[in-house]
């Protein structure tokens, strides 16, 4: 019997698409149970999973998703425009943070194989937040009618390529194959374990032992030589840049001044460079190379510069700043860096990274000056889009600022590519005459696998939708059996 | 100080039946040794049995307060910590509106002794709750975690000993000499390692280098008893190592006090063999001290399961504690710190009750002590 075994985070909400708290984390284990609607392919394409394609009506809000003829729940059950439209119901009510944030009015069908979102105003990304929203994993309602809420998260029934044999939350996921599956001859794989670990150290050394076949998501630069001798490394670049948020609303990044002490304080190339030998590609905004409406320069972007850094912090009137950052594999070793460039040019600088929690507190207290985070995702009106960074509505934003929020505004409900393209173009370059945020480079990940082990976002590329790329796991197999 | 040595509560009565041994007699050696019976050995008997029992019954009115004290700390630390379960659990990128629904649903709203009341409240009744991330109830939780942490503590255990008495029996024979010199130095170098560190050098040595023992992962006994000590034998000796290096440090100690004692000194002046006189006198009169250390060191082991669990991918109570932790799920960090603090106290018990199986001349008549 075959068997493959990756590694992975947490899930300690359980594996429901309606209450797992960490879905676009989980995405693995739930694109494993339950397919996808849509999958995101090669080059940023969207590809037909369990949909077979989408149609939008003239007046651009309403949208018909068609639905796989002959599909069955993985409990006998079948398939059908019913049982998506009770997921869409209960998934946007759902208290979650990947519940999309679609302008819907209702929810119908359309015969047995057709669903209609009727929206109240045209959502040009909604095809793209099914990538990493829980809209894209369909449960079966009848095994959730059955088992109750409590006991479905932790045996949840779709229609993916694989069933659950045991769930141990955030410990071990055992899985096998679906003998329902839709597509013929799949998944490759007849078992399929997931088992989280402690760090990328731990993971280097249970993958050179032989436990497990493959590792998603590895962060450590230092250790990408390491896995390349033995395994399969896939460079995974990051559709979500880092940015220095600054808090527009509070001293002293109310003043343009000191806001512009931080972009010509900061030699973004050099960090790149002494940290992480230049793996990563700069960017002047809030896009990446592997992501939609990407744009690396920025006209007027105020780049590195002591002797301007040094006379803004003087024209500010001194500059004194409390960073944060939330706990990474990079965050302590970047805010260093930037405390001793920050410094260089005159200003006084305390760092701390924070776990999640204290962050959001932090967040919400709005009385933080200044936070390493990231921005932006693969389309960024999706998901944890630019709005959450940039926007007047969100907590976590440092902007306030209305004519921002109408250029996303318009991006957003704008179907038109090139007509989006502009619009973020010239979101950036607003954020960037007004300082608000400068941005420093997205943070690469890596998926490993052994030497005999090959699929889509495994071993080779798939853009990250949201915290990273989906692995196709229908396709993932052996390849020397 | 040998027949002196006590535990620190409870008392020894001088015996007065010591005598010198026939010539090459273990009787006469035991005789002499402390722990060995006598004439009033009847009435000591019952003696004890009433001192065990009253012993037993003060322990375990003691662990109500100790239990309680341990569960209210917890939550009182929780509480202190910033963001809560909803804001954990949902992340960064729920809304405020969402975050405020789960708190309400969580009852998180509520004052802190008003949360901590009905937890209290039910948790005597035998209910403690369900978790706040997985829904499922912390007793199931328990019943299917605990099994592999008390199995890996019981296997450090039993490597920590079987480290801790042979070498340190050999290493007190000769005192300064090679043997003693070189385990002095290993041991050294066992106090000094973090569990984390030498788990990450086990793994490398035992499963990289030479694929003896899996890297991550548990099997459980239904698998086989031998893949399943093989899954477990990393991790406990992560654990079990360095305690042992303790405990061999702590005995040879007292094994080398005892070798002075008047009763071993008799012993071997009458015609007992060396060897003897350490195996069945001087190292089971120096176990005392180690029966305390290991009773202590339960609760210091089970601190050490949350980071050995993570690092051995093992579905233990450790990994859960961390887990819960990390989301603030108060209802199943309450259930283990409960049963942590009641695996503490029973296990002290039981140290102070084979204090009186080995050394009858012990008795716990003094509430006080």
């Amino acid at each position: 019997m075959l068997e493959e075994t990756g590694l992975t985070g947490a899930w300690p909400t359980g594996l429901d698409p309606a209450t797992d708290a960490s879905g676009s984390a989980n995405q693995s284990y739930l694109d494993a149970i339950y397919g996808n609607l849509f999958e995101l392919g090669a080059n940023g394409q969207t590809i037909d999973d369990l949909a077979t394609g989408y149609t939008i009506a003239a007046d651009d809000k309403t949208v018909t998703i068609e639905l796989r003829h002959g599909v069955t729940f993985s409990d006998g059950t079948p398939f059908n425009a019913a049982a998506v439209a009770f997921n869409f119901k209960r998934d946007l009510a759902a208290p979650v943070g990947d519940t999309p944030k679609w302008p819907v009015s209702s929810i119908t069908t359309s015969g047995s194989y057709d669903v209609v979102i009727h929206l109240t105003q045209p959502y040009a990304p909604l095809i793209n937040t099914f990538h990493d929203a829980n809209v894209n994993w369909i449960v079966s309602p009848t095994a959730l009618s059955k088992m109750g809420e409590n006991a479905f998260k932790l045996a949840p029934v779709g229609a993916g390529p694989f069933t659950v044999v045991s769930d141990t939350v955030s410990s071990e996921l055992a899985l096998k194959k679906n003998p329902r599956y839709w597509a013929p001859g799949e998944p490759y794989l007849n078992t399929l374990t997931f088992k989280s670990v402690a760090s990328d150290e731990a993971a280097l050394e249970t993958m050179q032992a032989g436990g497990v076949q493959g590792y998603e998501g590895m962060q450590t630069p230092q250790l990408v030589s390491a896995f390349s001798q033995q395994f399969n490394v896939l460079d995974v670049p990051s559709t979500s840049p880092y940015v220095i948020q600054l808090n527009t609303a509070v001293a002293p990044f109310s003043n343009l001044a000191a806001r512009e002490a931080v972009y010509y304080a900061t030699d973004v190339p050099v960090i790149d460079q002494k940290l992480f030998g230049n793996l990563h590609p700069v960017t002047e905004g809030f896009t990446a190379p592997n992501g939609l409406f990407y744009q690396q320069d920025v006209p007027g972007y105020r780049t590195y510069n002591l002797a301007k850094a040094q006379a803004a912090v003087k024209a500010a009137g001194g500059v004194t700043v409390d960073l944060m950052a939330t706990q990474s594999s990079v965050t302590q070793t970047v805010l260093e860096a930037l405390q001793t460039m920050w410094q260089a040019a005159g200003m006084k600088v305390t760092i701390h990274v924070d776990q999640l929690p204290s962050v959001i507190q932090q967040f919400e207290s709005k009385t933080w000056e200044a936070s390493l985070q990231t921005a932006g995702a693969f389309d960024p009106a999706a998901g944890l889009g630019v709005n959450f960074r940039f926007g007047s509505a969100s907590i976590f934003s440092g902007v306030h600022d209305p004519a921002l929020d109408k250029i996303f505004a318009n991006a957003t409900s704008t179907l038109n590519t090139s007509s989006r393209q502009t619009l973020y173009d010239q979101a950036a370059e607003y954020i960037s005459q007004n300082a608000y945020a400068p941005f420093l480079f997205p943070v690469n990940g890596w998926n490993i696998a052994a030497k005999d082990v090959a699929g889509p976002g495994l071993t080779t590329l798939i853009p990250a939708s949201a915290v990273r790329p989906e692995i196709l796991w229908a396709q993932v197999g052996f390849t020397s059996k | 100080m040998g027949a002196g040595r006590v535990h620190e509560q409870v008392t020894v009565q001088e015996s007065s039946n010591r005598s010198v041994p026939a010539a090459g007699s273990d009787a006469g050696a035991a005789a002499a040794a402390p722990g060995s019976g006598g004439p009033s050995a009847s009435r000591a008997s019952r003696v004890l049995r009433s001192s065990l029992l009253r012993l037993a019954g003060r322990r375990l009115l003691t662990a109500i307060p100790v239990v309680w004290g341990v569960t209210f700390l917890t939550f009182a630390v929780l509480n202190l910590l910033p963001g809560d379960a909803a804001q954990a659990l949902l992340g960064a990128d729920a809304t405020p509106q969402e975050v405020a629904q789960l708190r309400v649903e969580l009852h998180l709203n509520e004052p802190f002794l008003t949360r901590y009341g009905h937890w209290l409240g039910s948790a005597v009744t035998g209910h403690l709750g369900s978790s706040l991330g997985s829904g499922q109830l912390v007793t199931t939780i328990l019943a299917q975690r605990l099994p592999v942490t008390f199995e890996l503590i019981g296997y450090a255990f039993v490597i920590s000993l079987v480290i801790a008495i042979p070498v340190a029996t050999v290493a007190a024979r000769r005192p300064g000499g090679v043997f003693d010199s070189v385990t002095t130095f290993i041991t050294l170098i066992g106090l000094s390692i973090a569990p984390y560190i030498l788990a990450l050098l086990l793994i490398l040595l035992f499963s990289v280098d030479l694929a003896l023992f899996p890297a991550l992962g548990w099997t459980p006994l239904s698998g086989g008893l031998g893949a399943n000590l093989r899954s477990l034998t990393l991790p406990a000796l992560s654990l079990g190592f360095p305690i042992g290096c303790f405990y061999t440090r702590l005995l040879r100690a007292d094994v080398i006090e005892q070798l002075g004692e008047d009763y071993v000194v008799t012993a071997v002046a009458k015609g007992l063999p060396s060897w003897r006189v350490l195996v069945r006198h001087a190292v089971p009169n120096s176990m005392f001290g180690l029966i305390t250390v290991v009773a202590l060191n339960v609760g210091t082991l089970l601190g050490g399961t949350v980071i050995v669990e993570q690092i051995f991918g093992l579905p233990g109570v450790g990994q859960e504690l961390f887990q819960a932790i990390q989301t603030r799920d108060f209802p199943v960090l309450e259930g283990i710190v409960a049963v942590f603090a009641v695996v503490v106290v029973v296990i002290g018990l039981l140290a102070d009750l084979l204090y009186a199986v080995l050394d009858p001349r012990i008795r716990y008549d003094n509430p006080g002590q």
